[in-house]
């Protein structure tokens, strides 16, 4: 390969993009392979699959990929804007720093949205005190980029009987059935359900230049030493550089995008890995930082021109942030499983997707089964053991070696209600290790999101038991206190007023920048938000390259 | 020159310096073995880099009762003081006075409700099991009892989970590169009939 590009800061790149996530490492790829130029400010650093470790202490527990816990990011939490947020000790708001961002330690779990998510709100009418709303766009308009998905990032799977409509079949065979998902089969099938392929942004085999997956069992969390995870480090990241056009600037911690007198994006403000600031000029700029980081960002960044923060005459740049609620109900089973070997899930439940009005709320959700708790030792002790042992001594040493190669939970993931009062907000006091006012997460589930959770919850325990558990428990529902799925905070719409981007994710106030990732989502899915934000991103692409080569930028 | 014995016999003779040789009875056999297998593996005199002998016996008393050695290895055989002593030693250097004001609050205790025995391994296990129960709220308890977890489960290159001990204990066959299917009892059904990898 060529020596890597590598741009002046006072040079005015075509595209300065922001985060090299889902989102910003498909843009950076798409736009550079398209002849533009390209610079990518990463907050954390540039790590290699070789870099991938099976570390549970450094990565689980002291938080590696997150770049540290609480201490270095002081963000803050609490569940109503009456209250003074504090901040607990995980930070509420979790996604990997390092180039490929979540991406590179997500679980990759990936369903499709279906038509209905588009159009719901027109489907079942207004929920009073929310901001429930259709997308600007349909299904439809976004299938061929879920299919660029399936074939450029590559993605495993089988039809299930619920699915969407595909224009192409899946690039490769689904991951072969774990023992979770042979149970979570026997269960479906005695309560009348549907127990389909788990799709997975994993490679069941060759695919594109990579290699498949070896079934390490480190997925969720980790990163993939394989580079057979479907991250944008993996699939996109090689792309972008090998093009010629795009350098990716790791260790670069953004702090503001500057407008000029004419309200333009002109530049991106950032610390250098010395802690410098240096300002990135760009004659355009793409927000990619996920869907709390870009919020900060934008209201960080606000001016004399902008007092209420960038691309924010809406007051929607932070609100509405979405998690989608969970349930987990586990099983202790007669026979070794040995979950912990091999991709997380294998079999899934779509019956529950659609909103059923016959429940009394509004909500739909999907199901899994996977080790979870199970899936490394650590993990298990803090969050997976029997209630009804003792934390310590004989019995809890003895019950975790019973237990910990028979277990398995089914998990269920809902949707989440669009709300003005759970939003990211910037912390008045506290900071973060580099001085930026700190996220701030105000959050409170609507009650609909938690009946929904609580449905599946009994379902996941009538499949647990179906399934010819032992033994089994539920979590129980609590209210969400900050999550990995960060949706909402910057949707997209026609509406000027009501949404931060346009269905082309152009901002509405701010003509030459576009803000790409989960904050642009106007409804939350079902609980696995990844493949579409990547779609988003192939079509947003599209749309800049276009706007691009006509001078619309 | 025979290095693991020179090391052994510095062990001991520090040890000895620093508490007498009540506090070489005070230690149970298995922390003894322990102490001298880890010095012979570092070739170093003192087994401990931050942790005093009395708090390194008291750390690894604690240990021993939320993970104890039955007809299988327990946190002792595991090695988690050596965890402990690394950990407060590096990443949890921070937390070190915390931890020492915390067992220092656990001996006060001790003190008071067993007057005579100034160290929690000098109670029968029974008692010793009994004294913890009453200190399960108390902060530094969940200290100790996350850091016994971490020592036991984490990586052998932090100081604990001797030779995988805690991962064979539990069936974890730990940090292998790649696994072959079937992976259990019930995927061994299917594969079985399916030829794997459908």
């Amino acid at each position: 390969m060529a020596n890597k590009i590598r741009f002046e800061t006072r040079e005015e790149v075509d595209f300065a993009i922001i985060g090299s996530g889902s989102a910003g490492g498909i843009l950076a790829k798409e736009l550079s392979t398209a002849g533009f130029s390209v610079v990518v400010l990463e907050q954390g650093p540039y790590r290699k699959a070789g870099d991938f470790t099976h570390d549970e202490l450094s990565v689980l527990v002291r938080g590696e990929l997150h770049g540290g816990e609480s201490e270095v990011h002081g963000q803050t939490f609490r569940d109503d804007e009456s209250k003074t947020a504090v901040r607990p000790m995980r930070s509420p708001i979790r996604y990997a720093r390092t180039v490929g961002g979540s991406s590179v330690h997500f679980t990759a779990n990936f369903w499709r949205l279906r038509p209905i998510d588009f159009k719901e709100r027109s489907l079942l009418g207004p929920i009073s005190g929310t901001n429930f709303a259709d997308w600007p766009i349909t299904y439809e308009e976004l299938e061929p980029y879920y299919t660029k998905v399936d074939w450029e990032i590559g993605v495993s799977g089988a039809p299930g009987p619920f699915d969407a409509p595909r224009s192409k079949p899946f690039p490769m065979p689904p991951m072969p059935i774990k023992s979770s998902g042979v149970l979570l089969e026997r269960g479906a099938e005695k309560l009348g359900l549907h127990a389909q392929h788990e799709p997975h942004a994993i490679l069941s085999q060759p695919h594109n230049g990579r290699a498949g997956c070896i079934s390490c069992g480190y997925c969720m969390f980790y990163g993939c030493e394989a580079g057979a995870k479907s991250s944008t480090l993996a699939a996109m990241i090689p792309l972008a550089e090998a093009s010629g056009n795009c350098e990716i600037r790791p260790d670069s911690t953004v702090i503001r995008i500057d407008t000029d007198a004419n309200g333009r994006a002109s530049q991106v403000v950032y610390l250098d890995p010395n802690g410098v600031e240096q300002a990135q000029k760009a004659k355009a700029v793409v927000l990619s930082a996920n869907g709390a980081e870009s919020a900060r960002l934008l209201l960080m960044s606000a001016s004399a021109q902008h007092p209420d923060g960038l691309a924010n005459s809406s007051g929607f740049v932070g609100r509405n942030l979405m998690h989608n609620a969970h349930a987990v109900a586990t099983g202790v089973f007669e026979q070794s499983l040995n979950d912990y070997k091999g991709v997380q899930v294998s079999r899934i439940i779509h019956d529950f997707y659609e909103t059923d009005e016959q429940r009394g709320f509004y909500g739909g959700g999907g199901i899994d089964a996977r080790p979870l708790f199970s899936a490394t030792p650590i993990f298990h002790t803090m969050a997976g053991l029997d209630p009804d042992v003792p934390r310590w001594g004989k019995e809890f040493k003895d019950s975790m070696v019973h237990n910990f190669t028979r277990q398995m939970s089914v998990v269920g993931s809902t949707t989440s209600l669009a709300l003005d009062r759970n939003n990211i907000t910037l912390d008045p006091e506290s900071k973060d290790a580099w001085g930026r006012p700190a996220i701030r997460e105000t959050y409170r589930d609507h009650p609909d999101d938690l009946a929904m959770a609580s449905f599946l919850e009994d379902r996941a325990m009538e499949l647990v038991d179906a399934a010819g558990a032992v033994k089994s428990w539920r979590l129980g529902i609590h209210p969400t206190t900050g999550g990995e799925h960060l949706l909402g905070t910057c949707r997209m719409g026609d509406d000027p007023a009501t949404s931060v981007v346009d269905s082309t994710h152009r901002s509405h106030d701010v003509p030459n920048l576009f803000i790409c990732d989960g904050g642009s989502m106007v409804t939350s899915g079902r609980g696995q938000p990844t493949m579409t934000i990547m779609a988003l991103a192939f079509r947003a692409a599209d749309h800049i390259k276009a706007a691009a080569s006509t001078s619309n930028i | 020159m025979d290095q693991k014995n020179l090391s052994r016999r510095r062990f001991l003779q520090s040890s000895g310096s620093l508490a007498g040789t009540a506090y070489l009875r005070l230690l149970g056999p298995a922390v003894i073995a322990i102490a001298e297998s880890a010095c012979t593996a570092k070739h170093t005199a003192s087994p401990f880099k931050v942790l005093g002998a009395d708090e390194a016996n008291d750390f690894a008393a604690i240990a021993a009762r939320l993970i104890p050695t039955t007809d299988t290895p327990g946190a002792t055989e595991a090695g988690v003081i050596y965890f402990f002593d690394s950990a407060f030693a590096a990443e949890m250097s921070g937390q070190l006075e915390a931890a020492r004001t915390g067992l220092a609050a656990f001996n006060a205790a001790l003190d008071e409700s067993h007057p005579d025995a100034r160290r929690l391994s000098n109670l029968s296990e029974d008692d010793q099991d009994a004294f913890l129960k009453t200190q399960e709220s108390e902060q530094f308890f969940g200290l100790a009892w996350a850091m016994t977890i971490f020592g036991f489960f984490s990586m052998s290159k932090y100081g604990g989970n001797k030779d995988n001990i805690g991962w064979d204990l539990i069936g974890f066959e730990g940090d292998h590169g790649a696994w072959q299917y079937p992976f259990g009892y019930y995927d061994a059904q299917v594969h079985g009939e399916a030829n794997h990898g459908e």
